[in-house]
């Protein structure tokens, strides 16, 4: 459906009674459809702030909303709901729950960065994408998706050795997706390389698969970068106020 | 030398005109309706200027002081025009207070009115003590006593700036965009945001017009350093829940229809023919602009010609205008007196 007329009639808001009565009237069922307003109530004033705490999001203020990123989007030209230009109108006016309405297609951004060029107020729109994705599983409106599994299995192999083993970050992927590893294609991809690969690298494949290989002296680096990466997580909770919603979330399971 | 020139108003327009004549010697006399001199900046209050953010006590205080210590302008205030007769070059004018004024040409810098919003009831000023108008904010700020809801006198947290009050309204007969509101209101939510860094503020609007190079000072910048949320939305009305102001329209950008709470709504209020326009037409026996502004005659040859020779116009009694082109026609008037009186001009 069109963004402009997405607005006008929700599902959520149709009431229907199963038995009504007015004035001697029989209304039940589908007589007394009820098209309840739908009014945005108040804003939500941190919420643009919140986004801008996250990777990406920094320059959200400055868009003026010309839609040159809706227009150059790869996806909006398969999904029309998908609309970068409203949602980024939306955050700045602190519309959270018209937002929150676009979160499982928010994700959905391919990345071809097409916007970051057409941008003429470097918005950067692809990373007010991909922080606004980052809020929502942040917030726990999202479940935790995929590539960013993958970014943190990735992450946490490079800080803890230095380098990357495939095997093993596919393998730690997999398992965290709940996926099974031994899939169709990863057998045969495994078939082939015994089977083409040199006898001298395999030997060094099989040999890192079973012991992590490690950068020499990476101790120090590594724990530089994982007080960095602790420090910016710090930062990112305490702008999203992530504290609170614990604290909320606490009190409504003890309710 | 010949007679005085008689200005009509002392405010920006006036004042300069005043000041360009004194400068080259020519006598004038200013006739201002009001106590003192200074014009809407003064009697109104008003806080910082834009574009310059000098105080309009220091700026506009700064033209009063020099005019009225400028050897050869004479001050009459709490008097006005009430009848003017002759021809260019030998004019005689009676005051309200008595005296009679022989004068070679007259340069009307009258001015403008506020927009009085009660002229909006469904915006709810007169209802509400916390809807106020931009007016009333600018004495807020620059009583020093800083921007408080009237009704209680606390801080607000919530702003609402609706623009268009009394500007580009068909409904009640002001076709006229008032041309400053857009850039003074986006100066004035940075300036509540200065005081109040809590204080979220809204600005509702049709479009914007901080024109030229406002722009970037005044609608970026508060968008960008000062965090002013600018939506577009007609307002529809302006009600109360018991505590709070609900501001009710269209988010049209959304097609979405809002009501929001507020502490405080401000009304951009614009600029109104004088009120006693009418009046000045009638004494002048000049012609009014179908708005009610004073009719600009020629606008390439001299500045400021009214449909009357040897009457002339300055400022925001031409239609809505900014302090700086104010002060700019009343000079430029000035010269206009002067490039046909007898005594200074080689072609007169």
């Amino acid at each position: 459906m069109p963004i402009h007329e997405k607005s006008l009639i929700r599902p959520e808001n149709l009431t229907t009674h199963e038995e009504l009565v007015l004035d001697g009237v029989d209304v039940s069922g589908h007589w007394s459809t009820f098209i309840e307003t739908r009014v945005v109530k108040d804003y939500n004033e941190s919420l643009e702030e919140e986004i801008a705490a996250l990777p990406g999001g920094e320059q959200i203020h400055r868009c003026w909303q010309c839609g040159s990123c809706t227009n150059s989007c790869t996806v909006n030209a398969i999904n029309p709901d998908f609309n970068p230009r409203y949602w980024i109108y939306l955050i700045r006016m602190g519309m959270e729950s018209e937002l929150l309405r676009d979160k499982d297609i928010i994700w959905q951004c391919v990345s071809c960065n097409k916007c970051t060029y057409a941008c003429p107020r470097d918005v950067f729109p692809e990373g007010v994408m991909k922080a606004t994705s980052h809020w929502l599983e942040k917030k726990g409106h999202t479940p935790k998706s995929p590539s960013m599994h993958f970014d943190e299995v990735f992450t946490e192999q490079i800080v803890a050795t230095g380098k990357i083993e495939e095997s093993r970050t596919i393998r730690r992927f997999f398992a965290r997706t709940k996926q099974k590893l031994a899939q169709p294609w990863m057998i045969e991809m495994v078939k082939r390389m015994l089977r083409g690969l040199p006898v001298g690298l395999l030997t060094r494949m099989g040999l890192a698969t079973l012991v992590a290989p490690r950068t020499s002296g990476w101790g120090s680096a590594s724990a530089a970068i994982q007080e960095y990466i602790d420090e910016q997580h710090e930062k990112q909770a305490e702008a999203l106020n992530l504290a609170q919603l614990v604290e909320t979330a606490k009190q409504d399971v003890a309710a | 030398m010949t007679k005085p020139v008689l200005i009509v108003g002392g405010g920006p327009a006036g004042l300069a005109a005043a000041h360009s004549l004194s400068t080259v010697g020519k006598e004038c006399v200013i006739v201002e309706k009001e106590d003192r001199l200074g014009g809407a900046p003064i009697l109104s209050g008003y806080a910082k200027l834009v574009p310059s953010g000098e105080w309009a006590r220091d700026a506009i205080g700064g033209m009063v002081k020099r005019a009225e210590g400028a050897p050869g302008v004479s001050v009459e205030t709490g008097a006005t025009v009430t009848s003017f007769d002759g021809e260019p070059g030998n004019f005689t004018a009676e005051l309200s207070n008595g005296k009679k004024i022989d004068a070679e040409a007259a340069i009307l810098c009258s001015g403008f009115t506020h927009f009085d919003s009660v002229n909006k009831p469904e915006w709810g000023f007169g209802t509400y003590e916390d809807v106020v108008t931009t007016t009333q904010v600018e004495q807020m700020i620059s009583s020093g006593d800083g921007v408080r809801c009237p009704s209680d006198g606390r801080k607000p947290e919530r702003v609402a700036i609706l623009l268009c009050v009394g500007s580009r309204d068909r409904q009640i007969g002001r076709e006229w965009c008032s041309k400053i509101c857009c850039t003074v209101s986006a100066n004035m939510a940075m300036e509540i945001r200065e005081e109040l860094p809590n204080c979220h503020v809204y600005i509702y609007y049709m479009d914007i017009r901080t024109f030229g190079l406002y722009e970037t000072k005044y609608y970026w910048k508060s968008q960008e350093e000062f965090k002013v949320k600018y939506i577009k939305a007609r307002i529809a009305e302006v009600t109360s829940d018991g505590e709070k102001l609900i501001v009710k329209g269209e988010d049209t950008l959304v097609k979405r229809p809002i009501t929001i709470p507020f502490d405080m709504v401000v009304h951009a209020i614009g600029m109104d023919p004088n009120v006693d326009n009418p009046t000045i037409s009638e004494t002048f026996g000049i012609d009014l602009e179908q708005h009610g502004y004073i009719d600009v005659g020629n606008r390439y040859g001299a500045m400021g010609e009214t449909s009357r020779p040897g009457v002339y116009v300055a400022g925001a009694a031409t239609g809505p205008e900014t302090i700086d082109d104010s002060i700019a026609q009343g000079h430029a008037a000035a010269m206009a007196v002067l490039s046909t009186s007898a005594d200074f001009s080689k072609t007169a």
